[in-house]
């Protein structure tokens, strides 16, 4: 038998870290959640997914991180797909490949913490379709990771701890190796630790020495680099990172486009292989067929890219990764600033400062931006967020390396208070992490189910318990419009009416061919009616004005 | 042969009269009501004549459906089954207009139409009826006589009206409270149902099969059976699901078969014709009723002898002899037929009349469809809710069971609730496939109903691009 050149997702963990630990090599993640992310504001639908599902399978990547981040919630909110049924189609159709997932610890795919139930619940029933679980916490607070890497650990899963780099005076070499210490200290050592270099931050040379710093002192420990090309200089980074012994590198396809994810694959297996560096088990023609593809595909998501394209360097001082730095910028669109990035950048960065240099990801990225921005339209720290109370409230974990001065936590912590309270005593009676009670797991599902009208599944009580608005609106859209996923992303993005006799064309999951042709469009008094063949069948239905 | 024959029916057999005739090649003629202008009977017929605004009231209008006989020139006429087909005066008033009536004699319809009538004519020829009274003289008398009744022959008891028939104006008493009070009340609403306000009693059966005989009797001295039929799945006396043959040990076959035989003579029937029959656990077969007219289940008996009943119909109408000798009847595999009807099970069988949006039937090998309906169709809420017969044969009992399930599965209709989703929970169910059922089947499975709603899952996502066309944007993306 041939010796194995890649992983597979019937091998058990210790399985997979000894094939790691004794393949000579470098081992690649596509990384299309991130992509996705940072891009295309989550917008990717599953059919592009699936269309390229055969050819990333056939390539041979160590994994394949389709799910988690904000997707989770964008997955509900904005294309309608149950994110367990996204996982259970791309399972299907990547038999042969891992499937990765990246949750923010405590805060799983939100923006705050959940109750420990709700994590361990999550985890595992996830755990069916993911194989590597990505985690972090925005302050590198390890034990926040605590509860869901133990559920990760349970359910047999492969747990991929990160932690969270950025540059400036406190992010040495030596206050990263400690943290790593204290990674494997609580979580154990069967990990693979992540480098998150959300940030495209640090030159080659000080990924090289961070990298090295880790290995010095941890020289059995698995490393993977997660990385992104924002400024142009990851494909460096990433060989660099290599060089000093990490294991596995995260790419994308080139066929999307380079914005703000992650560098693409065939540059960096072009680069790694110049620089002597095998990539075992990889195969570059699918590579290219999953490009020809996603090329044609990525025209669909034109309208969700930035207002901004291109590399941008300026990141270095801003430090907001691509999913925010796009979000960011449409916010500032709409809030007529756009002329004004400038100062609101530099906003962002003043603010990062002030409240203790830490990590510009989800949820920090979100408070920090958000701070900037009712600071530049509101005056400086004048209408602070909840949010923004409960970080100088230490509610996330503590500040990693220094407080915000005294006038920020007095502007900030008295704001809108009415028992007069200083901000001392408020940080004294109500400061540090809180113990959330567990939820009442029967109790949601009885309240659940009296709004649905019939039994619910475990997973639509674990999406519900997280997002209880958008999950439910979510069900019930589902069981009005079935599976939309299956409309080509061009039916679901569609702008203006469709022509007579248009015609959209689709598969379903049994690959059985539909077609739904658009007869007439007539304009009625109180609404539209829309008449198809929906298969050769006459149907017609009619949309009453206002019934949005 | 006659050359044209009117149809005074409507919906599916209507339709299936006029293929038989058609392939005798003689000229159909529909009739309908206003209410009832797109119907398909009228699109399958050579000419047309619309007998009045309806509705429900001139498919049972003797005088204009013979002037629409004789205006279109039609020789004969098929009452089919329902409307007119066992009123007495329609036969009669047809012979006298000259028309042949397709169907036994005036004086067979009024013999066999009354319960009392009937059962002395059988009793008479031997044949074994269920215990039972004539007619209740009014009052006290007729209490006294129903405790009698019931002393003698312990409870259940049945109340039926002499006029009722196909499972209306019958009630079943437990006690002799329940017996006193559902002899008022049968009389009263037989009075009111049926224009006759007289009952009588009968021995109740606990859960009997019912199984019943095809019988075919011409002018020339011939009377033939074509099997039995088990028809023991019912929803309130009504037929749901009829089978064929009743597979019952090989001499109580034999045994019935000639019995109804005897019985057909007794009457001195003429036509397709059902004697029915309960029988007890122990396979003691009381008689119960003959039908006059065809039957909506005949179909399994034409699938599984290969006759056609309608084209033997018009044979004997047209005074020719049957075209098939006793010995020529053989039995082969065995038949399932179920009435799709628009109406929500899960709500008591409510009709459920509307359009017609999708409607796709199955086909292939051992399927038949007597369809009434098509896609774009209106179902009129003054009619009956079938929307479909549908009948499958196989070789085997299992055959035909897997044939019921794929052809269900097959049929695509929306825009209308129906009771295929019923179906479906029937024939995956171990009792009806290990054919475990008598009539107390369907209340005794209240399961049957637990069952998903199914919208096609394409209608669904039609929906959604309706949506999107009316908006000009997704409003969910």
């Amino acid at each position: 038998m041939a010796e194995r050149q890649r992983v597979s997702p019937q091998m058990r963990t210790a399985e997979i870290l000894d094939f790691l630990r004794n393949a000579p090599g470098v081992f690649l993640t596509n990384n299309e959640r991130d992509l996705s992310q940072s891009d295309f504001m989550c917008r990717i639908m599953p059919q592009t997914t699936l269309k390229v599902a055969p050819y990333r399978d056939a390539t041979g990547y160590f994994a394949f991180e389709i799910f988690g981040g904000a997707t989770v919630h964008m997955d509900l909110m904005k294309k309608q797909v149950n994110p367990f049924e996204k996982l259970r189609l791309v399972r299907k159709a990547m038999p042969n490949t891992l499937i990765q997932g990246l949750c923010r610890g405590k805060n799983l795919f939100g923006y705050r913490p959940y109750p420990d139930n709700v994590v361990e619940m999550t985890v595992r029933l996830l755990s069916k379709y993911i194989d590597v679980w990505r985690m972090y916490d925005f302050l590198n607070y390890i034990p926040n990771l605590v509860v869901a890497a133990n559920a990760v650990k349970e359910a047999g899963k492969l747990l991929m701890p990160c932690i969270c780099f950025s540059t400036g005076s406190e992010h040495t070499d030596d206050y990263y190796a400690k943290k790593v210490e204290e990674v494997l200290s609580l979580l154990g050592e069967n990990i693979i630790l992540c480098i998150k270099n959300h940030s495209a931050l640090g030159s080659p040379a000080r990924i090289a020495s961070l990298v090295c710093a880790i290995r010095k002192r941890f020289p059995e420990l698995l490393l993977c680099y997660h990385g992104h090309n924002t400024d142009g200089n990851d494909l460096a980074r990433l060989v660099a990172a290599v060089q000093e012994g990490v294991k596995i590198v995260e790419v994308s396809d080139h066929g999307y486009g380079g914005i703000y994810s992650q560098a693409p694959a065939l540059t960096a297996i072009q680069n790694l292989n110049d620089y002597g560096f095998k990539t075992p088990g990889l195969s570059i023609p699918p590579i290219l067929d999953a490009s020809d593809i996603l090329q044609r595909e990525r025209r669909l998501y034109e309208a969700f890219t930035g207002p901004f394209h291109g590399f941008d360097p300026t990141v270095k001082r801003h430090k907001l990764p691509g999913g925010a730095l796009s979000l960011a910028m449409e916010q500032a669109e709409k809030a007529g600033l756009l002329e004004r990035t400038h100062d609101l950048l530099n906003e962002v960065i003043e603010v990062r400062k002030e409240l203790g240099n830490i990590w510009v990801v989800t949820p920090g990225s979100q408070i920090l931006w958000s701070t900037a921005m009712s600071n530049v339209l509101n005056g400086r720290y004048e209408k602070p967020s909840d949010d923004l109370k409960r970080l100088l409230l230490g509610r996330y974990g503590p500040f990693p390396f220094y407080d915000p001065p005294e006038w920020i936590l007095k502007k900030v912590l008295e704001s809108g208070r009415t028992d007069g309270k200083s901000w001392r005593e408020i940080l004294i009676e109500e400061g540090g992490l809180q113990d959330i009670a567990d939820e009442d797991l029967k109790a949601r599902r009885l309240l659940l189910e009296s709004k649905l009208k019939r039994p619910a599944t475990n997973e639509e009580l674990c999406l519900y318990v997280q997002f209880p608005r958008d999950a439910l609106d979510f069900i019930q859209f589902e069981e009005r419009f079935g599976q939309t996923w299956l409309l080509p992303p061009e039916v679901w993005f569609h702008k203006g009416g469709f022509a007579d006799g248009a015609r959209i064309s689709f598969a379903d999951e049994a690959g059985k061919t539909h077609n739904i042709d658009l007869i007439s469009t007539r304009k009625t008094a109180d609404g539209v009616q829309t008449s198809f063949l929906v298969d050769y069948h006459f149907q017609s239905y009619k949309t009453k004005k206002g019934s949005e | 042969m006659f050359k044209k024959l009117l149809v005074a029916n409507r919906g599916e057999i209507a339709i299936r009269i006029m293929r038989s005739a058609q392939e005798l090649g003689i000229k159909t003629v529909a009739v309908y009501e206003e209410t009832d202008k797109t119907s398909m009977h009228i699109m399958r017929a050579d000419e047309a004549v619309c007998i009045g605004s309806g509705p429900r009231r001139d498919y049972l209008n003797i005088e204009r459906i013979i002037q629409a006989a004789q205006r279109t020139h039609a020789e004969a006429i098929h009452p089919g089954y329902g409307f007119l087909a066992e009123n007495p005066h329609f036969s009669k008033q047809c012979t006298e207009a000259g028309l042949v009536f397709v169907g036994p004699p005036p004086q067979v319809i009024i013999d066999m139409g009354s319960k009392v009538i009937a059962r002395r004519v059988m009793t008479e020829a031997g044949i074994p009826s269920i215990p039972g009274t004539s007619v209740l003289p009014p009052g006290e008398e007729g209490q006294r006589i129903a405790t009698g009744f019931a002393e003698k022959h312990r409870f259940p008891i049945m109340v039926k009206a002499v006029a009722g028939g196909g499972g209306r104006g019958i009630r079943t008493a437990q006690n002799m409270g329940e017996l006193e009070k559902f002899v008022q009340i049968g009389r009263s609403e037989a009075q009111m149902a049926f224009g006759n306000g007289d009952v009588y009693l009968e021995k109740g059966l606990t859960n009997p099969r019912h199984i019943e005989v095809q019988v075919l009797a011409d002018g020339h001295g011939n009377v033939i059976h074509l099997g039995t039929r088990n028809c023991s799945i019912q929803r309130r006396h009504q037929k749901m699901i009829e089978i064929a043959p009743a597979f019952l040990p090989e001499e109580l076959t034999e045994e019935i078969c000639q019995t109804a035989v005897r019985a057909a003579r007794a009457c001195n029937y003429l036509s397709a014709g059902t004697v029915e029959f309960l029988l007890d656990p122990n396979d003691n077969y009381y008689f119960l009723e003959v039908n006059t007219r065809i039957q909506v289940e005949h179909t399994v008996t034409e699938m599984i002898t290969g006759i056609d009943i309608v084209r033997e119909q018009l044979f004997v109408a047209a005074g020719s002899p049957l075209s098939v000798t006793q010995d020529d009847v053989t039995f082969r595999g065995a038949a399932i037929e179920l009435r799709i009807t628009a109406e929500d099970p899960k709500c008591n069988f409510m009709p459920d009349p509307g359009l017609i949006e999708i409607y796709q039937s199955p086909g292939g090998h051992g399927t038949r469809i007597d369809g009434a309906v098509y896609q774009g169709y209106e179902i009129p809420r003054y009619y009956d809710s079938m929307l479909s017969k549908l009948t499958v044969y196989g070789f085997t009992w299992k055959e035909a069971v897997d044939r019921l399930r794929r052809s269900l599965d097959s049929f695509l209709i929306a825009g209308v609730k129906t009771t295929i989703p019923y179906y479906k929970q029937i024939v995956t169910d171990p009792d009806f496939i290990n054919m475990d059922f008598d009539t107390s089947y369907i209340e005794t499975h209240p399961r049957l109903l637990d069952y998903q709603e199914e919208v096609p899952p394409l209608g669904k996502l039609a929906s959604l691009v309706a949506e999107i066309n009316a908006y000009g944007y997704n409003p969910y993306a």
